[in-house]
């Protein structure tokens, strides 16, 4: 059994030496320090990010897929040339897959433009501008209207040169006035002047992206603005989850026959995708950013641990005549074995702590520099603290055995 | 055994203290018997002690003396219990020791032993008492207990005003009456001392003798190995060691 008090002597001991000699143990920490901050850092911040994703496509969920002419991520050239080759994307696709498709429930086009927008002598820039139909589309990209209203059908039908503004044009255009003040003002966009009917709700950032950062405009009005050739995407969702395998199904079977091609062809002629490919594109990124993390990490930390046993035997070969003093006046072997495990272990937690510190404190600038929120975890911390210390304790347990069964009589002669 | 106990009145008896049991005297502090230390230098055998025997009562203060080389050191350490006899029975207080492991060993200097050494041997980094509560602490005796224990040998040896003292901050001879304090503490059956004088100056050393004395004529068994004779002849008994054997035993007071 090892007591209390011996591993209470064990601390002070380790604590004392420790601060007796602050530069080689600063420079044994680096390397356990630059291991779990990057541990802490890195986890603290994809831990960020998964939150902001999450809750990014929850809104919209699983339950929403889109069919285009271009799939949102084109991973070569040869793709891009192969694409290109495909038939726009049209509104009359979009109808016949909202007359046929008996599984959808919603159907709506979009498309958009970056356009600077002024008002009075405001001006905004890098808004996207994007032209929907029908209104359902504010539904199935999960933004409502906070003030003001959305335009009617009709009003949408007829073109007519109306908006609704994302809440950064407030901050932006406005002067941060009331959402009610900005309702009826006419801001304008490429030249053209726009109503505003409405104001939406805000929806926050991602990545440092402002989602509020928009302006919507019926899709026949962006027809008349930016002319009719460009090609749109079609939205289609579905009531429940369960039922979007259905769906997809039917516009496949729609789109192959209005492109003339099958499933087998060498070129469906169409993209049809869900937010899937964005989640498993930002899975795969961040668990390549883990692997990389957890080989730096291993590195540091083994390094450090390397440190760590060469400086515990420089101190037990330095303290050999302490060790024949307390073994002549009754420490046993595992007394000073758990001694000296005790002071490496000290070493190693205390650059752990040092480590957890510095890796949230860099999560925190790097969180507040993109923008997404800092989920400290307290089992990160733990782990940090944790892994530091069983380094501690494998690279101390050699030393701390040398020095537990030194022979007392040469000890108490070493000088 | 039983026909001696037969033809040997009760009073003999009394008189003759030496009756044996499993080898050695019961009523003996210490009872080294036919102790022999031998190293291997090489391929020869050297003997560093050669069958030596002979009783300790407790309460007695006595000098182990001899020159250098003769074995004395090798005699100390085995008393110490810092190291075993490569042959011979050799037992503490009732316990034969000449058999003990590692840990054992260290139990018994914990509990049994208190090492006066020439250099003091204090921890440069703890206080006075810290230094004399280690003994107290590898003896697993509480922190408010082993405060009160230390302070109190401390104030045994005239060091009271100076417990919070590094060694640093203390005289020689106040390091070695730390040493003698931290020896004391935990109340052990011997205090054993080698060449507890050697590091002073000759007032101080006569110093740290009257102190041997006092602590001796309050009960302690004291041992003290030394080279020098006036520091022996301030024992009640001196045995002399010589080529591995004892040249000499003999009561001088």
């Amino acid at each position: 059994m090892i007591r209390l008090a011996s591993i209470w002597e064990a601390f002070r001991v380790a604590t004392a030496s420790l601060r007796a000699n602050k530069l080689r143990t600063a420079l044994t920490l680096v390397g356990i320090i630059v291991g779990v901050t990057a541990v802490i850092a890195v986890v603290t911040i994809i831990k960020g990010l998964d939150k902001t994703v999450a809750q990014t496509f929850s809104s919209q969920g699983s339950t929403v897929f889109t069919i285009s002419k271009n799939p949102q991520i084109i991973k070569s050239r040869e793709e891009f040339v192969k694409f290109n080759r495909r038939k726009d994307m049209t509104h009359e696709d979009a109808e016949a897959i909202a007359r046929l498709c008996t599984a959808c429930w919603r159907v709506g086009i979009a498309a958009n433009a970056i356009e600077t927008v002024k008002y009075a002598d405001q001006k905004a820039e890098n808004v996207r501008i994007r032209g929907v139909d029908p209104v359902t589309m504010f539904d199935i990209d999960g933004v409502s209207v906070n003030v003001g209203r959305i335009w009617t059908e009709s009003e949408g039908a007829a073109g007519r040169d109306i908006c609704v503004i994302g809440p950064d044009m407030l901050k932006n255009l406005f002067q941060d006035a009331p959402a009610d003040r900005t309702i009826g003002q006419e801001i304008r966009i490429d030249g053209r002047p726009y109503l505003v009917l409405g104001v939406l709700e805000p929806k926050g950032s991602i990545f440092g992206f402002s989602r509020d950062n928009v302006v919507y405009i019926p899709y026949s009005t962006y027809q008349k603005a930016y002319g009719g050739r460009r090609s749109l995407v079609t939205f289609v969702q579905v009531p429940a989850a369960e039922q979007l395998e259905a769906a997809q199904d039917q516009v496949r079977t729609i789109m192959h026959n209005r492109r003339h091609t099958t499933a087998e062809s060498e070129d469906e002629g169409f993209s049809l995708e869900t937010q899937d490919v964005f989640l498993n594109l930002y899975g795969s990124a961040t668990s390549n950013i883990y692997i990389v993390t957890i080989g730096v990490a291993a590195i540091s930390l083994v390094v450090g641990g390397i440190v760590v046993m060469n400086i515990m035997l420089v101190s037990v070969t330095e303290r050999t005549k302490e060790i024949g003093i307390r073994k002549a006046i009754g420490a046993r072997r595992k007394d000073i074995l758990t001694q000296f495990l005790i002071e490496a272990v000290t070493v190693t937690a205390i650059g752990g702590a040092i480590g957890v510190g510095t890796g949230f404190g860099l999560a925190y600038v790097i969180s507040a520099l993109i923008g997404f929120p800092l989920l400290v975890s307290v089992a990160s911390a733990v782990l940090g603290v944790g892994v530091s210390s069983i380094v501690g304790i494998v690279s101390g347990l050699w030393p701390a055995w040398r020095a537990a069964k030194l022979d007392p009589i040469e000890a108490l002669r070493a000088e | 055994m039983s026909e001696a106990t037969l033809t040997i009145s009760p009073v003999e008896n009394l008189i003759q203290s030496s009756v044996e049991v499993d080898g050695h005297d019961p009523s003996m502090l210490i009872s080294m018997r036919n102790i022999w230390k031998t190293y291997q230098m090489g391929t020869e055998a050297v003997h560093a002690l050669h069958g030596v025997s002979f009783d300790i009562p407790r309460g007695e203060y006595i000098a182990i003396i001899g020159p250098s080389g003769s074995g004395k050191s090798t005699l100390m350490n085995l008393i110490g219990c810092l190291d075993t006899p490569t042959q011979g029975q050799y037992w503490l207080n009732g316990k034969n020791v000449s058999e003990m492991d590692d840990d054992e060993l260290a139990r018994i200097r914990n509990q049994e032993v208190g090492f006066v050494f020439q250099t003091f041997n204090l921890l440069a980094r703890a206080t006075a008492l810290h230094n004399v509560e280690l003994p107290l602490i590898y003896g697993g005796v509480s922190s408010s207990q082993r405060h009160e224990m230390a302070k109190q040998a401390l104030k045994a040896v005239d060091l009271a005003d100076r417990v919070t003292h590094k060694p640093n901050e203390l005289s020689g001879g106040q390091r070695q009456r730390v040493a003698i304090a931290r020896a004391l503490v935990n109340h052990p059956s011997i205090l054993l001392a080698d060449e507890p004088t050697g590091a002073l100056d000759s007032h101080t050393s006569m110093e740290i003798m009257d102190l041997f004395e006092r602590l001796h004529s309050e009960g302690n068994t004291i041992i003290v190995v030394t080279h020098e004779h006036d520091i022996a002849e301030r024992a009640h008994r001196v045995i002399s060691i010589r080529d591995g054997q004892i040249e000499k035993d003999e009561r001088i007071k």
